[in-house]
């Protein structure tokens, strides 16, 4: 509590607020970028130097959900009037929206589609890691398992292996059992992929809860399993959230897999956001848009657990 | 409320033997307290009883039952854990209600087995609090709560008050107490501390080394120790043991301490009963006598140092090569190097087998 600091304190003290400032810029500036492409026009997303300035539009994500087609010709000033707000968006941008057939519906981008298959692969696969995870941590913190050591070296040595080493074996091996393109194969995947982390964070949690929380249950008449439930399972849900969000996250992000064991049924929006880029002139803004939404249920989730996270990421060192 | 028998138990960790032959029994009612050193096996005998640990061999008997197979939640018995190990994301009352919910009591009796428990411990008005919110007595209280709302058939305490602080400690001592003596639950405690041993227990069961020492009423174990270890654990400051020569039969003898050439007499019903195998004698402070004149059988000495505690002062005269601690009243004497006498008390003399530390007495 010094009230007079000296000048060199003070310098010191701005420097560091500079560096922080910078290092901030640095960090968010993709996140901008995305996030502003994705609410620009067309013609404003790749001006050099970028637009700063602009009148924020939804249309590239109205242009992300429908399928669309390059119009030949301007269409006629009835047939712009007639069209719901969000096809003019399209219609604006010089291309029509595909319908099937005269008056079936609107055709999907398929981004949808994907993202929903990213969600069901990433929840399943994380609530099975986490809970396989932390009844195999129970087991390892709590029993005496021959060859204990052994074991957990040998569930982390899963993940050593980079992605692209066993891809291709994978491939191989989940087109023989009819599992590639599909949700269950990749559940498979990320949930072995994943269950190695989940263990060893699990254990680590897991050994800081007090032996005593389940004698004392047991005593007071309940079974293990029980136990296991009512007293350690609430203990251990600082970390039980610390770990479904790494999994989450893992699983959400993985890009290699994906691209190789699925093309059209079980695809998740990883490998499909770029492959959009490739397919006639690049629309910029339906890409970021598409990565923008993409970037939405980490962050909630993150967002969600931060008061569990908090606490998580002490990795229990402020428990008595 | 149960008795509890103990038959024989022997535990293995692993090579290490913990536990040897342990054997005892705990009356229905009764206030059992285990002492001894950490490492003992007081620990894990009250374990061995929770179900907590199982035995390498013997039997537990709870009301004439053999439960050592049987599953914790089974035995009936309730556990408070030094720790006190509330369940940190309940409340007090839901920690309460805890080993209710297990028995599926009713929501109306389990409220009113709550209350009643919080009257008798006086922590009612802590009932919607979380444990981090508690002081360390009040955690005690609501563990003890925990403990016996189920009516349990015996309550077993390892060091439950050891964690909280000597003013603390002295309260929740005297609450334990009157806690039992209203309850008359068969109760085992295990301590280290041997003021909370005396004070608590109807018999105090002494271990060292995972061998039961001596079993016994707390004057019992403090006038008659069976043994060395039991001679020197009980009692503060520690008593004096030293090896001894004895000269002299029947009428009496003279008793030699640390090679001295002078002797204290000890009358024939004292000493009448040893058979001239090695000895060694105990005798507490209290039973080392000082004067400042020439008493009958005294031998004069010279003090080594003088502790003063307030209430009494500590001296430490020498007697040949050994050192004898006595107690004296505060003041008695001003310092070391001074001359004084030094008598014993017989009547409060122990003698051991020197080489098996057993104690020997006579008939009385």
């Amino acid at each position: 509590m010094a009230a007079v600091r000296s000048q060199r304190e003070v310098w010191t003290n701005r420097a560091a607020i500079l560096a922080v400032l910078v290092a901030l810029v640095v960090m968010l500036a993709p996140i901008y970028w995305i996030t502003s492409t994705a609410f620009k026009p067309r013609n404003l997303a790749t001006t050099v130097p970028p637009t700063v300035v602009f009148e924020p539009t939804i249309a590239p994500f109205v242009k992300l959900f429908v399928k669309r087609s390059q119009l030949r010709e301007p269409v006629s000033e009835e047939v712009y009037d007639a069209a719901p707000w969000w096809e003019q968006m399209v219609l604006d941008g010089g291309e029509k929206v595909v319908r099937r057939g005269r008056t079936g519906e609107v055709r999907s981008s398929g981004y949808g589609k994907r993202f929903t298959n990213s969600l069901i692969v990433s929840i399943i696969s994380t609530i099975l890691a986490v809970s396989m995870g932390t009844l195999t941590a129970y087991g390892f913190s709590r029993f005496r398992v021959k060859g204990e050591d052994d074991l957990l070296f040998f569930i982390l040595s899963t993940r050593m292996l980079p992605p692209v080493v066993v891809a291709i074996p994978m491939f191989l091996m989940y087109r023989t059992v009819g599992l590639n393109d599909t949700h269950l194969g990749l559940i498979i995947l990320y949930t072995a992929f994943n269950l190695s982390f989940s263990v060893w964070i699990m254990k680590g949690f897991i050994d800081e809860i007090p032996r005593e929380y389940e004698e004392a249950a047991l005593v007071d008449g309940y079974t293990r399993i029980q136990a296991f439930f009512k007293i350690v399972l609430p203990e251990a849900m600082t970390g039980i959230a610390a770990t479904a969000v790494f999994c989450f996250i893992t699983a959400w992000n993985e890009y290699a897999f994906a691209l190789i064991m699925t093309n059209r049924k079980a695809q998740t929006a990883p490998p499909f956001i770029p492959s959009q880029v490739g397919s006639g002139l690049p629309d910029w803004t339906v890409i970021a848009a598409g990565t923008f939404l993409f970037l939405l249920p980490v962050a909630i989730f993150t967002f969600l657990l931060r008061n569990h996270l908090l606490r998580g990421m002490s990795f229990g060192a402020i428990r008595k | 409320m149960a008795e509890i028998e103990i038959r024989n138990i022997g535990k293995f960790f692993g090579p290490v033997e913990v536990l040897k032959d342990v054997s005892m029994t705990i009356a229905d009612g009764e206030f059992v307290v285990m002492l001894g050193e950490s490492g003992c096996g007081k620990t894990t005998t009250l374990r061995a009883i929770a179900g907590l640990e199982s035995v390498t061999s013997g039997k537990i008997l709870i009301d004439g039952e053999e439960v050592q197979d049987k599953k914790a939640s089974e035995r009936d018995i309730a556990f408070v854990f030094q720790s006190f190990s509330l369940y940190p994301h309940m409340t007090v009352y839901e920690n309460i209600a805890f080993p209710l919910r297990a028995v599926r009591m009713n929501a109306s009796d389990r409220q009113a087995a709550v209350k009643e428990v919080a009257e008798i411990l006086r922590i009612e008005p802590l009932l919607n609090r979380k444990p981090s919110a508690l002081s360390g007595g009040d955690m005690q209280r609501v563990a003890i709560g925990r403990a016996l709302v189920r009516r349990p058939k015996a309550l077993l305490m390892d060091e439950p008050i050891g964690a909280l602080d000597a003013t603390l400690r002295e309260q929740m001592r005297a609450e334990i107490k009157r806690l039992h003596i209203s309850r008359g639950s068969t109760s085992v405690y295990v301590t280290h501390d041997q003021i909370e041993a005396m004070s608590l227990a109807d018999r105090i069961v002494i271990m060292n080394d995972g061998i039961l020492q001596q079993i016994g009423a707390p004057e019992e174990v403090y006038l008659r120790p069976a043994n060395l270890f039991v001679a020197q654990f009980v009692g503060s400051p520690v008593m004096n043991v030293t090896d001894v020569a004895l000269e002299g039969g029947d009428g009496g003898a003279s008793v030699m301490i640390g090679g001295d050439k002078q002797g204290f007499h000890f009358p024939g019903q004292v000493v009448g009963h040893l058979n001239g195998a090695p000895l060694s004698l105990g005798i507490r402070p209290e039973a080392v006598l000082l004067s400042h004149d020439a008493a009958h059988g005294a031998i004069e000495v010279e003090t080594t140092n003088v502790e003063p505690l307030g209430s009494h002062d500590i001296v430490d005269v020498r007697v040949g090569e050994t050192v004898l601690r006595s107690r004296t009243e505060a003041g008695f004497v001003s310092g070391e190097g001074q001359k004084v006498w030094v008598g014993l008390d017989p009547l409060q003399a122990h003698f051991f087998d020197r080489d098996s530390g057993q104690a020997l007495r006579g008939a009385n």
